[in-house]
């Protein structure tokens, strides 16, 4: 039997999942199922236990599980059915769902879907490091892991590779348990996270940086034993000669996150290859009528605070939807990645309905112009790959859009 | 005497390498190479007294999870961070505990409490 009475249906509780599922019940959706594959709600913010969430949206200074409790608690004063160790294990186009259970396999036919899987890390076997395959090496977000919530320290002495956010947080973490941090290896020019934390997590512990540099060999067999790490050309290829060892016993990486959407992809939904996420349009639906997605599942943030708002909004228009009050789109418009733009999210907007919208540079470059085709322009003092750029779009700029105007290019270059 | 330090600006992406000018030890003179007031605010805060708040984990004795995420209610200096560790390491709590809950009260004397950041159930 399939159950088909559900309104919006929302597959993961982290937080896009809790702010869609909050937004689609006070838009009028009364039945809002979340499913969550986890033991509780709440995902990744868990182990999050540091500070720097909820600057934006709350205004204040939380850490990871105090930014979930707000809003698991105002999920649950609503009424959302959050159903957990529940997880989806597939997905077809008219939005069957198919739920492993405690009570064995469930099928769902909601009327409409969020999809809010989030992301994972990069492994390192994805990165194609040479060397042996001992233990001690894993993703910077499984150690966090460990120690956050498992009470277990994985090494002695540590080497991250890759500078990421999570990566320089486990830096701070694993300094703070005793843990010492030998190096933290970036092959950029530059630090791959957020300003705060190359000051917060590796400045204040006198961290060793080595900037355009990666790890070319593996030692050890049982257990890993050290890393070789090279200086690397402008190409990123390591240049010989330059090779020294490192010795740890533990290896951490942090080279990157990537969209989870094994899903998705069942239910025929169209992937962005830059972003890895699905192409979604102003009301954050994907190109299958009625499943709608938000947070890292669409694209990689770097603050919690705006996978939340933008998750609202795909909680938001699929209750609505869901309720047939949908608003018939005025006339769409293609974003294009212009220069110095790595991509642009949502990747269509509609002239008929402001906009916010979110993109990532290419490089970072001082004293740009951000401008989106001739309706929207802003000075910016700094841009950086590592900080996401955010733009409102008002309907009286959209109105500027000419009528034959089928597409407009964002670009973010020197100013003068 | 006057003597010249570096700080990192972390108000925002452009993360300016401020340069501050100080005599006798702690008397800011000049603030160079910041591009805006909050960011020579920030810096010259820094310089006085760096301070974080710390977020850490205690051992739990039984309950709904191993660790209870734990924070100081308000920042501490940053050279007391990992004498504060030493001591939250020794800290063992029990259920129920709900959130805001003061774990340590007045650690080290810092004028900070340790509060929960999460609930610990039976």
């Amino acid at each position: 039997m399939i159950s088909k009475d559900i309104d919006v249906a929302v597959i993961g509780s982290g937080p896009a999942g809790l702010a869609a599922a909050i937004n689609a019940k006070e838009a009028g959706a009364e039945n809002v199922t979340i499913l969550e594959r986890a033991e509780q709600p709440g995902g990744l913010l868990h182990q999050c236990v540091h500070n720097g969430y909820g600057l934006t949206y709350f205004n204040e200074d939380l850490t990871g599980p105090e930014y979930a409790r707000r809003f698991i608690e105002k999920a649950m004063d609503l009424r959302v059915d959050i159903e957990l160790e529940s997880m989806v294990i597939d997905l077809s186009p008219d939005k069957e769902l198919v739920c492993s259970s405690k009570y064995g396999l469930k099928k769902l036919q909601p009327r409409a879907i969020v999809l809010a899987m989030g992301c994972r890390e990069r492994t390192r076997q994805q990165i194609l490091i040479p060397g042996f395959n001992p233990s001690g090496i894993m993703t910077a977000g499984t150690a966090q892991r460990y120690v956050t919530c498992e009470g277990y320290i994985p090494g002695k002495e540590v080497v991250i590779l890759g500078s990421g956010d999570v990566g320089m947080i486990m830096a701070r973490r694993l300094t703070l348990e005793g843990v010492k941090v030998k190096a933290v290896v970036e092959i950029l020019p530059y630090i791959g996270g957020l300003i705060r934390n190359e000051v917060q997590c590796l400045g204040d512990f006198n961290i060793p940086v080595y900037l355009s540099h990666t790890v070319t060999n593996i030692h050890g067999q049982q257990r890993i034993e050290g890393v070789s790490v090279s200086k690397v050309n402008k190409n990123f290829e390591p240049i010989e000669g330059t090779e020294f060892r490192i010795d740890c016993d533990l290896l951490l990486t942090s080279v990157g996150l990537i969209p989870e959407n094994e899903l998705s992809l069942k239910a025929g939904v169209k992937i962005d290859p830059v972003t890895g996420g699905p192409i979604v349009n102003e009301n954050m639906e994907s190109n299958v009528s009625g499943i709608f997605a938000g947070g890292n599942v669409v694209h990689v943030n770097d603050l919690v605070d705006n996978v939340s708002l933008e998750s609202q909004i795909s909680g938001t228009r699929a209750a609505e939807y869901a309720l047939g009050k949908t608003l018939p789109s005025v006339r769409r418009i293609n974003l294009k990645a212009g220069e110095n733009i790595r991509y642009v999210v949502p990747q269509t907007i509609d002239v008929g309905k402001d906009v916010t919208i979110y993109m990532r540079v290419r490089e970072p470059r001082e004293k740009v112009r951000l401008g989106i085709g001739s309706i929207y322009s802003e000075n910016l003092r700094v841009v950086k790959p590592s900080e996401m750029l955010k733009a409102k779009i008002t309907l009286e700029q959209l109105r500027e859009i000419k009528g034959e105007v089928s597409e407009i290019e964002v670009s973010c270059v020197k100013r003068g | 005497m006057t003597k010249k330090i570096e700080i990192r600006c972390i108000k925002c992406p452009l993360g300016c390498l401020a340069e501050i000018a100080i005599h006798d030890e702690n008397n800011v003179l000049d603030v160079a190479n910041t591009q805006c007031k909050d960011g020579k605010g920030y810096v010259i805060a820094e310089f006085k007294s760096p301070v974080r708040v710390l977020t850490a984990t205690v051992l739990t004795k039984s309950g709904s999870s191993k660790l209870l995420p734990v924070k100081t209610n308000r920042p501490i200096h940053k050279t007391r961070l990992l004498d504060c560790m030493d001591f939250i390491s020794k800290v063992r709590v029990g259920p129920p505990i709900r959130m805001g809950q003061v774990i340590v009260s007045n650690i080290l004397n810092l004028g900070a409490d340790l509060v929960s950041t999460d609930e610990l159930k039976n």
